[in-house]
């Protein structure tokens, strides 16, 4: 049976299809599927093939990338309300657009695959100060502070990744916070992340909660990349 | 604003080193129709026949009998050979001629008739500098037209590039490139100057036929556009307009010093009238689609959809105006796609299946160079109709690098996989805009009575077809109007308006602007949008 729901699963993602997406989840736990195996064995599963795919052709149209990372998302949200114990979280997550910056979709579509894996985000909109990221970072206890940034003046300027980390540099945090980067402008050149001071980037929003996991971790096993 | 199509007759023109066929609509003189498009000829006078520059050589077809002015102006000997002056020359059916020595090229043409709209009553108590100039200025575009405001008689239009473009397609783009660099902003705004100006001497010089007294006559000149041009056209606000915690609040963009805009343009009389925007991200233009539509004066329930570089909409439900702006047009215009172009010749502007085939409509009939936005709509839907296309933007069977070639002998003709997905997302944010409107005005699709669709697609777009993959909602086709040139339409009334500004100010009492980035779930929307499906009715 999980065979044949894994397949419809993949099929209606594949095709975008919420609607379908939904029906066969429902079907599912109709025939006795528990909330915790949706997420676990056919979500996830789907999540991370979805990212293989993505790494073996980076040209995937952006437009199925939103919609299958919004159902993931959305499904995910519906199970976890069902689940019978709180899920196991792999971290926490700090998220917004750099100050002046409204673009939110990227923002959009890294929360979505992190909730689907299990990550704990918290989401501080758009046009957010660093400082008000650094300060919800520690309120959260977050291991990543991710800054989206759309446009050249926002993904450089002073006021975002940069003070982000002169601020993280300042209060003693740099091992405890890690920051990661997204967004249009980091594409064009591959080295910007580094000369903002972030400690990574992703090129979509799909492949960067692989990445940010990564980061998760290298500030719980404690300490340096 | 309802435009009706005319019956139309087929000319074809031949020059040294091209060919091209127009459609003609009965009673227009080959001179205003060549003006349309890059083939112009030579010409120095309002088209009257006084000037004898624009001779073309009549080939075959039935055409009117010479005219006095041609007696007048060709030698015997040159009207046997068949030698007329094109704008005498008018069509009787489908014909054909020759131009042995067009104009210069130019980057101006001018605005086909049929999409002007008609002319507001004139002013005759003016006395002095009767005359008056219209612009709207437009990100990617610049369109205007030279009036005698005494008689309200349009003499002239043009539409051409916006030089300033190099400085970035996009207004964010072009806003930052002048951030710390004055130098950088005044030529920006220079560019925009020099190119009205430019415009301005080409239709004095081919449709007045004097430059220098005619620009001293010039008694004002009224320029819409959204909040960024306007900006960077006066040479202040960018930095303060890429800040998001203005884009909501009022902005000013009047000329610092409207003496020195006078003898920049050489205009020494002209009263320079920008009226304000309605803020930082919502511009004159769309106040200008307002006045020409008089959206406020039909049912509430009537939308408008300005669709250009930057997309505006706007809602009026009866008491107030709802609007709101995204970026949603570039891909309309032909810009992000590998084969997008603007309607200019050789665009593809219609695309229909022919048995096995499909037959692709081009403006001007050339060869095909590329898609514009109507001719992409078309692609789209036809394609998913098919079966071709699937609802999520995928090609059903992979097209490989060529992508999928309309015409398999001309590249020019080919989709590829990221232009779908370039035009899904044009598509959504604009569909999920004018939802999020809605909902914003406690309405449903079900209370649209109307909808203006201004802007980018002319009036070559296939509504069914816009339907079909969700662009527009599926409402009863006579309720949708399609008003391409709105925006030049409501700055000439401005123009024509003993008190223009105040007329657009009045306007700004309605509305209500809303920032979708404020809007917390407008990303759902948008993605719900994507799909290529007609518009579900929430």
């Amino acid at each position: 049976m999980l065979e044949r729901i894994i397949k419809a699963y993949n099929e209606a993602v594949f095709e975008t299809d919420k609607e379908a997406a939904f029906e066969v989840i429902n079907e599912a736990m109709a025939q006795g599927l528990t909330a915790e195996d949706v997420v676990f064995k056919v979500v996830i599963p789907a999540v991370e093939e979805m990212m293989a795919d993505i790494t073996r052709n980076p040209d995937a149209n952006l437009a199925q990338h939103f919609m299958t990372a919004q159902i993931a998302a959305e499904v995910t949200e519906r199970m976890l309300e069902k689940f019978k114990h709180p899920p196991e979280i792999i971290g926490r997550v700090v998220i917004g657009t750099a100050a002046g910056d409204l673009h939110s979709l990227g923002k959009r579509i890294v929360m979505g695959c992190l909730k689907a894996l299990m990550v704990e985000v918290v989401d501080l909109g758009v046009n957010v100060p660093a400082e008000k990221f650094v300060d919800e970072a520690v309120a959260h206890d977050a291991q990543v502070i991710a800054v989206s940034a759309m446009m050249v003046h926002t993904a450089t300027g002073e006021n975002g990744c940069r003070k982000v980390r002169e601020i993280l540099c300042q209060r003693g945090l740099e091992e405890k916070i890690k920051i990661v980067v997204g967004g249009a402008p980091y594409r064009f050149d591959e080295a910007l992340y580094k000369s903002v001071g972030a400690d990574g980037w992703a090129a979509d929003g799909i492949t960067a909660s692989r990445m940010i996991i990564g980061l998760i971790r290298v500030v719980k096993d404690g300490g340096g990349p | 604003m309802k435009r009706r199509p005319e019956a139309s007759l087929t000319l074809r023109v031949r020059t040294a080193t091209e060919e091209c066929l127009l459609q003609v609509v009965p009673g227009t003189s080959v001179r205003d129709v060549l003006d349309t498009t890059k083939i112009r000829v030579r010409a120095a006078c309002g088209g009257n026949g006084s000037c004898g520059a624009c001779v073309v050589t009549w080939i075959s077809g039935d055409v009117n009998a010479q005219t006095t002015a041609e007696y007048q102006r060709l030698q015997p000997a040159e009207r046997a050979a068949g030698a007329r002056l094109a704008c005498q020359l008018r069509l009787q059916a489908d014909s054909e001629i020759r131009i042995d020595d067009p104009a210069p090229p130019s980057a101006w043409t001018s605005i086909p008739a049929n999409s002007l709209s008609a002319a507001p009553a004139g002013r005759p108590e003016l006395q002095q500098h009767i005359y008056g100039l219209a612009v709207d200025l437009g990100t990617t575009h610049i369109r205007l037209s030279l009036w005698d405001r005494k008689q309200g008689r349009r003499i002239a239009t043009r539409r051409g590039p916006n030089p300033q473009a190099i400085f970035g397609a996009d207004i964010l783009n072009r806003l930052a490139s002048v951030i710390d660099r004055p130098e950088r902003a005044e030529e920006v705004a220079h560019l925009a100057r020099d190119a009205i100006l430019h415009a301005l001497r080409d239709i004095l010089m081919r449709d007045v036929g004097e430059v220098r007294p005619m620009l001293a006559e010039i008694g004002e000149v009224f320029i819409v556009g959204n909040a960024a041009m306007l900006a960077l056209l006066t040479s202040q606000g960018a930095r303060e307009l890429l800040d998001p915690e203005n884009w909501a609040g009022r902005v000013n963009y009047q000329p610092k010093d409207p003496a020195a805009f006078q003898s920049k343009w050489l205009l020494p009389h002209a009263t320079i009238s920008l009226p304000d925007p309605v803020s930082g991200f919502i511009g004159s233009d769309l106040l200008a689609d307002l006045v020409a539509t008089r959206l406020i004066e039909g049912p509430p329930g009537s939308l408008l959809l300005d669709i250009g570089t930057n997309t505006e909409i706007a809602l009026w439900d009866g008491t107030h105006l709802h609007i709101t702006a995204v970026p949603g047009g570039p891909a309309f215009e032909g810009s992000g796609l590998r084969n997008g172009m603007a309607a200019e010749p050789g665009a593809i502007f219609r695309v229909r299946p022919n048995r096995d085939a499909w037959s692709l409509e081009t403006i001007g009939g050339s060869p095909e160079r590329g898609f514009c936005g109507s001719g992409l709509v078309d692609a789209v839907a036809c394609l998913l109709a098919s079966g071709q296309l699937k609802p999520s933007g995928r090609f059903a069977s992979p097209t490989g690098d060529e992508g999928f070639c309309f015409d398999p002998g001309n590249p020019r003709t080919a989709l590829h996989a990221q232009d779908i997905d370039t035009f899904q997302r044009a598509k959504a944010a604009t569909a999920a805009a004018m939802a999020a409107l809605l909902r914003q005005a406690g309405m449903g699709w079900n209370s649209v009575q109307r909808l203006c669709v201004c802007g980018a697609f002319g009036h070559t777009l296939d509504i069914a077809h816009a339907q079909a993959i969700g662009l527009l909602p599926p409402l009863p086709v006579e309720f949708i109007e399609l008003a391409a040139d709105a925006s030049l339409a409501g700055c000439e009334m401005g123009l024509l308006h003993q008190d223009g500004l105040a007329t657009f100010a009045n306007m700004r009492n309605h509305i209500v602007a809303i920032n979708l980035s404020q809007i917390w779930d407008y990303d759902d929307l948008y993605i719900d949008h994507l799909r290529l499906r007609p518009i579900q009715n929430q």
